[in-house]
């Protein structure tokens, strides 16, 4: 039988929301019994999606509200990311070089690369007003 | 965060605890560059504690590790935790540092 669970959470287009988001999902690993490790991982994933749509989606000064959801059902993890800001397609974004000396290596975009490599899928889509991103591993 | 400093043999070790994340990496790298600005041109970052790192704080060790590189000083770390050990392997750092499992290792080959 599938069981899913699912969480919501909405935070504002500001860096300060990062660290009391963290918070609460490291009390979610907790109440799914998720390892610390994986926990590390998804909080990872949430940061670095979250300041890049903080970054690069909004172009006013205005407030947004950016919706995000985690949810597990069996062995499959889904954390989706909506929010209203211009077109934003961060599977676009360049590569980086890992394989560069410290000298030539460019100081930053490792963000959503980092995304890629600790998750399975990355999907991106435009709906309407809205960019949604979607990731999943399974865990 | 918290970050302790102490000053041994010819190295600055700064111990980094908690979470290195885009709101407190600025933290880090106002402290290493002051550390570099007073002359300091060797250091071990013992990440014994350091429970978190995201890009920015990646970032972080990146220019720490290029200035090094042109003051001709050191860097190294040591005592990294294995998730830790993780982001800097899928992000290719780990070719970028000198990493011990120690920090009398570290010493040790400096």
């Amino acid at each position: 039988m599938k069981r899913q669970k699912i969480k919501y959470y909405v935070v504002e287009n500001k860096m300060d929301e990062l660290s009391s988001l963290a918070e609460k999902i490291e009390r979610l690993a907790d109440e799914w019994s998720i390892s610390q490790e994986l926990s590390m991982k998804i909080n990872l994933v949430i940061e670095e999606a979250l300041s890049n749509i903080i970054l690069y989606a909004f172009n006013d000064k205005s407030k947004h509200e950016i919706r995000i959801s985690v949810s597990k059902e069996d062995n499959n993890l889904e954390i989706t990311f909506k929010d209203d800001g211009i077109p934003f397609n961060p599977l676009l974004q360049k590569k980086p070089d890992i394989n560069l000396p410290a000298e030539e290596r460019p100081v930053g975009g490792l963000g959503i690369f980092l995304i890629s490599q600790v998750m399975d899928e990355m999907h991106y889509s435009r709906d309407k007003n809205q960019n949604i991103l979607i990731l999943k591993k399974s865990i | 965060m918290n970050i302790k400093s102490e000053k041994v043999q010819n190295f600055t070790v700064l111990r980094i605890e908690g979470r290195i994340d885009t709101v407190r990496s600025s933290v880090l790298e106002n402290e290493i560059n002051q550390l570099f600005n007073n002359g300091e041109k060797n250091l071990i970052l013992n990440c014994k504690e350091m429970n978190y790192i995201s890009s920015s704080g990646l970032r972080v060790f990146l220019v720490a590790q290029k200035k090094a590189i042109a003051l001709n000083g050191k860097l190294m770390l040591c005592n990294m935790q294995p998730g830790i050990q993780e982001i800097f392997r899928i992000s290719g750092f780990s070719n970028l540092f000198k990493i011990f499992e120690t920090q009398e290792a570290a010493l040790e080959n400096a």
